[in-house]
């Protein structure tokens, strides 16, 4: 299925950092967690980011994402820095460019499958029977069009998925960002959720960066990206 | 995100968390009842006081007696009465024309002679006065009803009767009820020369039926009738030749009058007015003054307990609130991470408070209006049988939609501080913190 982007847009941005350094304060003092990190993903390319826990995946994945405010180094998006953002910039980027995918699915429980997605709409101010139309194809995009008044915690793990997937598309993301997507779900979801994250990727052209720990799914990206103490490893 | 999605997406977080909503918007709720009856519980009470010490007639009345001022008139309550000082049209023209004044009712009293039915062990006739007043604009009259009604304007043949003419019959004050009906016959006196040149007297009789027992200031006396009535009685009255001092005749065309303020604070200025006119007037100005100070004490006490009240439940809020801060960490990192600005995070949880507010405040003014009632009917059942007239209970606009606007605007402000933590927790919140 095919959704039609609100605008026409360019595809998949690419991403690039240099030197990306980030710390968090601690008991012990501060932890390092990105040790001046250099890559680059191209424009709708698909990357694999991998490594053991404390590696520095989740970080990396909330600096692209516009969710933490990088420190040191450099981080663009589409050609543009995304240390420079603040307050509602930071908030338009968020909006605009990125689609984020967390392993907890990230629902707001006190509403619906088909609100979820309505209130992604919601903060870009268009009408509320255009925010209902694609929130309902966008819906059966994910192949849960019957699901639309379930709230959360009546759906699947499978499926509350594929509602975040569907929420993280609702704005036609230039950077689709995925945080051990398939980390709560069993064998054949996980790969219902990969499948749709990947298409989503073809439909949209937007640039797929997924973290995970799970090899197979690394492997079905062109670009896979192994974290190892917070620098790349080769 | 508009202020219209902000509202539906607290409204839904507010009632789908409906435990939790229902436990604030019950603290919210005995607050404001608490307070919306207390405040109304006052009101109603101010205005029983107030219209005890203002004999049940209009609060601003002041009355005027047909004789003169003495000096140190307007700083006393009561009348110091002078020597006699005529009350004509002219008068109340004149007085009509001051300003602040909002209206005048002329009086008129007469001594008469009174045949009451045959009551055992009751008298056979008694000497008392026949009060006369504009029955036109009975709300204008230091007047009220225990039962039946007021004689129409115009008619000589109704009366009605107070209190002490039920003493003076052996009737029980407490079943006023079994006076009406009956009949009185009343006679007013004409004093004239006799063929002998002796005085002699002769009376003009009227059969009047008792239509109603009052409570009346207007002037000492038991019958309370149209002022027509006694107007024609005066008529026949001077018709005559008087007798001196024990049957004088009545010079003046009203004895008396009952000016009504504008406002409480015009009826010092008023009485001035008249005073300069040379009349002595009686109000009880300084008497509602004391009252009014006791009474604002009363309000600060009973509108103290009530804010600490309010202050509680805002309390309550606050602390409903930062723990939902806390348990919704995530959920508004997620909010953020899709692109909500802190300004639509502070929106949703403020607009979510001011629900609780304004959903404690309706059900709360309704329900301090019950309880107000039920106290007030309460103090009906004690008052009636104190052998008293009851409160009616006042509920003014002004209550309510301070209850409710209150308790609205209360809860904004106890969700301010939730509000703006809620705001400035960062997005990484949505992956679980750092």
């Amino acid at each position: 299925m095919v959704i039609s982007p609100r605008d026409p847009r360019a595809p998949g941005v690419t991403v690039v950092t240099s030197g990306l350094r980030h710390t968090y304060p601690t008991a012990g003092g501060d932890l390092v967690v990105l040790h001046g990190l250099d890559l680059e993903v191209p424009g709708g390319g698909y990357a694999a980011l991998t490594g053991a826990s404390g590696a520095g995946k989740s970080t990396l994945l909330s600096l692209l994402g516009g969710l933490e405010a990088v420190q040191e180094g450099v981080a663009e998006v589409g050609g543009r820095s995304i240390a420079t953002l603040r307050g509602d910039d930071l908030a338009t980027y968020r909006r605009e460019t990125v689609g984020f995918v967390f392993q907890h699915y990230g629902l707001v429980p006190v509403l619906s499958a088909l609100e979820n997605i309505e209130l992604a709409l919601s903060l870009t101010g268009i009408d509320r029977d255009e925010r209902r139309d694609r929130a309902r194809t966008l819906l059966a995009s994910v192949g849960l069009a019957d699901r639309e008044h379930h709230r959360p915690s009546t759906l699947s793990g499978g499926e509350r998925q594929r509602v975040a997937i569907a929420r993280a598309m609702a704005n036609d993301p230039r950077l689709l960002l995925a945080d051990e997507p398939t980390g709560n779900l069993d064998e054949q979801a996980a790969a219902q959720v990969l499948g749709l994250l990947e298409s989503m990727r073809t439909e949209h052209g937007c640039t797929l960066i997924v973290v995970t720990h799970n090899r197979s799914v690394a492997e079905r990206a062109t670009m896979r990206l192994r974290l190892d103490g917070g620098r790349l490893a080769a | 995100m508009s202020w219209s999605d902000a509202l539906r997406l607290a409204f839904e977080s507010a009632t789908r968390r409906f435990g939790r909503t229902v436990l604030t918007v019950l603290a919210v709720t005995l607050a404001s009842a608490l307070l919306v009856a207390l405040a109304t519980i006052v009101v109603t009470a101010n205005s029983r006081v107030i219209n005890q010490v203002s004999k049940g007639g209009p609060i601003t009345a002041i009355r005027v007696a047909a004789a003169r001022a003495e000096p140190g008139q307007l700083e006393t309550d009561d009348f110091r009465l002078g020597s006699p000082l005529r009350i004509d049209e002219a008068t109340i023209a004149g007085i009509e024309r001051s300003e602040g004044v909002d209206a005048v009712a002329p009086v008129l009293d007469l001594e008469v002679l009174a045949v009451p039915p045959r009551v055992p062990g009751g008298p056979q006739r008694i000497f008392e006065r026949m009060v006369g007043v504009d029955l036109r604009h009975p709300e204008r009259l230091p007047v009220t009803v225990l039962a039946g009604r007021l004689p129409a304007a115009g008619l000589s043949n109704e009366t009605a009767v107070t209190l002490g003419y039920l003493d003076r019959l052996r009737l029980d004050a407490d079943d006023p009820e079994r006076a009406l009906g009956q009949r009185v016959a009343m006679a007013h006196a004409q004093v004239v020369p006799s063929v002998t040149g002796e005085l002699d007297y002769r009376g003009r009789w009227v059969a009047a039926e008792i239509v109603g027992v009052v409570a009346q200031e207007a002037a000492p006396g038991m019958f309370l009738v149209p002022i027509e009535q006694v107007q024609e009685d005066r008529d026949w009255a001077l018709r005559g030749v008087g007798d001196g001092d024990r049957q004088p005749l009545p010079r003046s065309p009203f004895s008396g009058l009952i000016v009504v303020a504008d406002t409480l604070g015009d009826v010092h200025d008023v009485r001035e007015a008249i005073d300069d006119l040379g009349y002595s007037t009686s109000a009880p100005e300084q008497l509602i003054a004391n009252v009014q100070r006791y009474l604002r004490v009363v309000d600060i006490v009973l509108g103290a307990i009530g804010l600490i009240a309010l202050v509680i439940a805002a309390l309550g809020i606050t602390n409903a609130m930062l723990a939902q801060v806390r348990e919704r960490r995530r959920e508004i990192g997620v909010l953020k991470a899709i692109g909500a600005r802190d300004r639509d995070v502070q929106r949703v949880f403020l607009l979510e408070a001011g629900f609780v507010g304004a959903a404690g405040g309706v059900a709360g003014t309704a329900l301090g209006i019950v309880t107000a009632a039920a106290v007030g009917a309460v103090v009906n059942r004690y008052l009636a049988q104190q052998g008293l007239q009851g409160v009616e209970l006042s509920v003014p606009l002004a209550i309510v939609v301070a209850g409710i606007g209150g308790a609205t605007a209360l809860a904004l402000v106890a969700g301010t501080v939730p509000a703006r933590r809620a705001a400035r927790l960062p997005a990484r919140e949505a992956v679980g913190g750092a």
